[in-house]
């Protein structure tokens, strides 16, 4: 089980993760996108979060470690 | 960021059962260092493992809004190394409490604040505030003693949301003073950071030990908190009671004569009408904010122009808070004036779990319980076009 994480900070409501996973991600009223609970391609998931221009997109692997203090069990984009 | 200033401060501080961190305030203006040691001896040393299992004991949690156990924070820090950060920076609109103990009895912060740093081995103790007297008053306080000689004073500048843990940890460290996007632990970097009021719990806990801290509180939640109480009262000011104590006996002790509503635990908090509720963090009352709206103001409008405040603190660094809080507040705005309830609604479901911060959050909440307690006013300004009454500021809204 694997989940998307969403960096606020650095997202700029491109816009291009809901177009390449457009069944877990939406978008709201001003751009901004709107997430599934849980992730179904992980595949998938993972080049939409290599793809992000703003570097604000993460997989992160459930059922680890829920606070993100090993890194190495997420995959990250690369920074 | 604009620096805040108050509309009305409260000067009085009262206390239902005995004292702890406002002991001596009956008497002294502030506390000097002569009069805080009369008052409550000299500080008693602990080791790390004494200090950590003492505050497990008494379960001393954070009083500057989360409610974090200390203990916690202390098992995470490594040895001998390291930070103590003071957050007195205080930026709830209506709270008062850590800088009337910065300023008047500010020892028993130092004592918190440099017992936790000796016994982490920690090397540096930061001071951080926003308010000026606070400043001053720590810094003489600094020179009475000699224990003190790794203390800092800083003055803060930064907003709301800049009082934010690890938004004062950046401002401190010469950043911007803003959220952090990815979720990071202070206690890995070498940095334990607390709230003014819960490192003076401290100094009350050593000296007192687990058992007699416990005489005060409930099971869970043992000992004292303050509060600031203010709105519609005879009797505002800072207040210090028993964890536990039901609303309703601090809304007669403080003459609020007949409360329309009331708002516990600050603008991140919610609106309560129950009087039986138990003030204790387990029931939201994150800083200890408790503001009493009467009859004679619209609650609505009120609603309306802190729902207004709030979205201004969005630091904009996140795209649905950024956007997601003013339409909010325009919705409320649009409520006051006889509108629907639907897209307020909407937009705080949008909005909320959406951000670096818990800023979206913590005013969905407010703006959301404010409207289901106001639920007959939102009525009644949608049939009748408004309620006729003024709105008359009783919750303090920064200019």
């Amino acid at each position: 089980m694997s989940r998307l994480e969403i960096d606020w900070t650095r997202c700029d409501g491109h816009g291009l993760c809901a177009e390449l996973l457009p069944g877990q991600i939406t978008r709201d009223e001003w751009g901004f996108p709107v997430l599934a609970p849980t992730v179904d391609d992980t595949y998938a998931a993972r080049r939409a979060a290599a793809l992000c221009p703003a570097l604000a997109l993460r997989l992160e692997v459930l059922g680890e470690d829920h606070l993100g203090a090993r890194a190495s069990l997420q995959y990250t984009s690369t920074r | 960021m604009t620096a805040t200033t108050l509309a009305a401060v409260p000067a009085g501080t009262w206390t239902i059962g005995a004292p702890r961190l406002l002991a001596g305030l009956d008497r002294y203006a502030t506390i000097d260092y002569g009069a805080h040691l009369a008052l409550h001896g000299p500080l008693p040393h602990a080791d790390r493992a004494r200090l950590t299992a003492l505050l497990e004991d008494v379960a001393l949690t954070g009083r500057g809004g989360a409610g974090f156990p200390l203990a916690a924070k202390l098992r995470t820090m490594p040895h001998g190394q390291g930070t103590v950060i003071v957050n007195g920076s205080e930026s709830e609109p209506a709270s008062f409490k850590d800088r009337t103990l910065l300023r008047r009895a500010p020892h028993l912060v130092l004592d918190g604040a440099i017992a936790v740093a000796a016994a982490l081995g920690a090397r540096q103790v930061t001071v951080a505030v926003h308010d000026r007297p606070a400043a001053l008053a720590v810094r003489r306080a600094v020179s009475e003693r000699g224990d003190c000689a790794h203390v800092r004073v800083a003055q803060t500048h930064a907003g709301f949301v800049g009082g934010e843990a690890r938004a004062l940890w950046r401002g401190l460290a010469g950043g911007p003073a803003l959220p952090l996007g990815r979720r990071v632990h202070l206690t890995q970097h070498g940095t334990l950071l607390s709230n003014a009021e819960t490192l003076a719990h401290v100094a009350v806990a050593l000296r007192l030990g687990p058992h007699r801290f416990r005489d005060s509180g409930t099971h869970a939640e043992p000992g004292t908190t303050l509060l600031t109480v203010g709105g519609a009262v005879a009797r505002p000011g800072v207040v210090e009671i028993p964890l536990g104590t039901p609303l309703g006996i601090v809304l007669s002790a403080a003459g609020a004569a007949v409360p329309q509503a009331v708002v516990v635990g600050g603008y991140h908090g919610s609106w309560q009408a129950r009087p039986d509720i138990q003030l204790c963090h387990a029931n939201g009352l994150g800083a200890g904010v408790i503001s009493v709206l009467d009859g004679s103001t619209c609650a609505l409008g009120e609603l309306a122009r802190v729902a207004s405040w709030l979205a201004a603190q969005s630091t904009r660094q996140c795209g649905p808070c950024r956007f997601g809080l003013p339409a909010l507040a325009r919705d409320v705005a649009g409520i006051v004036a006889g509108g629907d309830v639907a897209t307020a609604i909407h937009h705080a479901q949008v909005v909320q779990g959406r951000g670096a911060c818990h800023h979206p959050d913590g005013a969905v909440r407010f703006v959301m319980s404010g409207l289901h307690l106001l639920r007959e006013e939102t009525v009644r300004h949608r049939t009748a076009g408004g309620c006729g009454r003024p709105i008359r500021g009783q919750l303090v809204v920064p200019t």
